[in-house]
């Protein structure tokens, strides 16, 4: 979010159509100031025809009962999410494909031998995937069970409140890339590098869209500060060892949030008639992450040598026990 | 009242007076989505729905009925409660008796005392001397996504009233309400597997009250011509009603009497069968 407005309150930063703080629902100042000197009769009039104006129901809006204009009113906006941060692609298209030949060669001995001369690649498109970035500072209260303190039962009841400080966490709002695909990549970008447009060294990339209104985007965004603390406390707030029933309210304070594009070469590859896919980051081209065939005959190899070692140590075993 | 209508010309008006302190500007309003018929056969409903009603009522016209934009505070603010509460943690006690194992689960009590911190927001009191707050709560909740910017237009034409309360007695209605709401929450925040006696203290701090403007239909009806009315409301945005609406005493003697003739009947029956 790219506007000067901040909550008075929370310090977050509030779009110029939104009427309240999103995070903690403070009244915005509005745009029209409205400091009057003296009682003001206002007589609302159709720019139309002149007319006196009442709302009507029908039109949600005041309207005008002879010409039927009706009157726009200053309303929160709701509109679709779209990037104003893209980060440069760095890696072209030479060498993410060579990114992705040296991945193929380091997958290890249970891929089919002739993956790497049977293989080949469908497509290597480049790709922004749009996720946000967000900052806040928040005030986390938490309790929970754990075992730490336990007298007779299992469990001893804890509670705690901590300031935690979250930089540049990113969400992915991808409907393309699995979870596990957005975490991984998200770890190989520079995020300071963020520009305002598209660069254009890649000029066929295409910039995924984010099908997400502001409100459900603001929700997704704080569902997943709210699980971020969650695990942060877990990990580092809580005595003890094991946990249950954790519970955190988090109080947000400057929470912003950058609309952002990542860029990312997709490849996909054919094997023996099936489709792989293999994703490299469009600003490190060692941080790859793929799905590759797995040979059923190598795997069978190994466990049947398994057995067959175990079975020999097993036979000696019982030799040196009948010579004992 | 912030609304007028010209006596000879029927031109609605709306009345801006300087703010003051305990007559603020109005910061939001929502707008009508209910409108006149569907309010009257609402209230239709509302009173056709309670059978004990006398049948007088039921038959009777409304006297009027009303669109009127109700003054109430949408009070936010940042609450912070010290909790102190007894935890139970259960746990299973097995004993041998008679070769017979018995397991039993007991609760061992702790204390947890703590602090817990969050934003409240969307606690909406009213500002009305006319229409109380718990005449306000019994038709909530408004959906607050539609809250738009104050501006004339939204009520010219309707019943506007001004804040008759002082903003002081509605923030501390507001304060009361949060607290019960956060009572609620705690209960939910608390581990352990059973909770007693949570008590809270809660301090607000940084606290917003916007004046908003929010649709209510407001009806009266009478039983007779010499009654007292009985005054109906209408949620403007949601339709949900309310309205004390008495019983007929008559019908409650005539159920009575059906009850009891029922159960002699019964025991008359079942002695002959007996």
């Amino acid at each position: 979010m790219t506007s000067e407005l901040v909550c008075r309150r929370c310090a977050s930063p509030v779009e110029i159509d939104d009427i309240r703080c999103p995070i903690c629902h403070h009244a915005t100042p509005s745009v029209m100031p409205c400091d009057l000197p003296q009682t003001r009769v206002e007589v609302l009039r159709c720019s139309g025809c002149g007319v006196a104006v009442s709302y009507s129901v029908s039109a949600r809006a005041p309207k005008c009962a002879f010409c039927g204009s009706v009157v726009q009113l200053e309303s929160p906006g709701d509109p679709l999410e779209q990037s104003d941060h893209f980060l440069p692609f760095t890696v072209d298209r030479e060498t993410a494909a060579a990114a992705y030949r040296s991945w193929l060669a380091g997958l290890g001995w249970f891929r089919p031998s002739d993956l790497k001369s049977r293989s080949s690649v469908e497509s290597l498109r480049p790709l922004w995937w749009v996720g946000w970035v967000f900052d806040s500072k928040a005030l986390v209260s938490w309790t929970a069970d754990s075992d730490s303190g336990a007298e007779r039962a299992e469990w001893a009841p804890h509670s705690g409140q901590a300031e935690l400080e979250f930089d540049d966490i990113v969400v992915s709002a991808s409907r393309g890339l699995s979870g596990r695909e957005s975490t991984h990549l998200a770890e190989s970008y520079d995020l300071s590098s963020a520009r305002e447009t598209p660069n254009e060294t890649v000029p066929d990339a295409v910039v995924e869209r984010f099908d997400l209104q502001r409100s459900s985007a603001r929700s997704t965004v704080t569902a997943a500060v709210e699980r971020l603390a969650a695990r942060r406390i877990l990990d580092n707030h809580i005595p003890g060892t094991r946990f249950r029933r954790t519970h955190v309210s988090v109080l947000h304070r400057r929470l912003s949030t950058r609309r952002t594009s990542f860029p990312a070469w997709v490849l996909a590859y054919r094997y023996r008639d099936r489709t792989y896919r293999t994703v490299i980051s469009g600003q490190d081209p060692s941080c790859i992450l793929g799905n590759a065939p797995i040979s059923a005959l190598k795997i069978a190899v190994t466990i049947g040598a398994a057995a067959l070692l175990a079975i020999a140590a097993g036979g000696c075993l019982v030799l040196l026990g009948l010579f004992n | 009242m912030r609304t007028a209508r010209c006596p000879y010309c029927d031109s609605p008006s709306v009345v801006d007076r300087p703010a003051t302190p305990d007559r603020p500007d109005p910061v939001f309003a929502i707008g009508f989505d209910v409108d006149e018929p569907t309010a009257r056969s609402i209230i239709r409903r509302h009173i056709a729905g309670r059978r004990l009603a006398p049948t007088a009522l039921k038959r009777r016209a409304l006297d009027n009925i009303r669109g009127v934009y109700l003054p109430t505070y949408l009070y936010s603010a940042v609450a912070t409660s010290n909790f102190d509460a007894t935890i139970g943690e259960d746990y299973t006690v097995v004993t041998v008796r008679d070769k017979k194992v018995k397991r039993e689960t007991r609760t061992e009590l702790r204390r947890l005392q703590g602090r817990h911190t969050c934003y409240v927001s969307d606690v909406v009191v009213s500002a009305s001397k006319t229409i109380t707050n718990a005449e306000v709560e019994a038709v909530e909740p408004f959906d607050l996504r539609a809250l738009r910017r104050y501006s004339p237009a939204l009520i010219s034409g309707w019943i506007s009233e001004e804040p008759a309360l002082e903003r002081d007695r509605c923030l501390e209605l507001a304060r009361t309400e949060s607290r019960s709401a956060l009572k609620d929450e705690l209960r939910r925040f608390m581990p352990g597997d059973s909770v007693r006696d949570l008590r809270h203290t809660t301090e607000h701090s940084d606290e917003s009250a916007d004046l908003a403007l929010l649709p209510l239909w407001v009806a009266a009806i009478r039983e007779r011509d010499d009654a007292d009315p009985i005054r109906l409301l209408v949620n403007g945005q949601t339709g949900r009603a309310y309205g004390k609406i008495p019983v007929s005493w008559r019908k409650i003697a005539f159920l009575i009497a059906a009850v009891g003739a029922v159960i002699g009947l019964l025991t008359l029956i079942l002695g002959w069968i007996g």
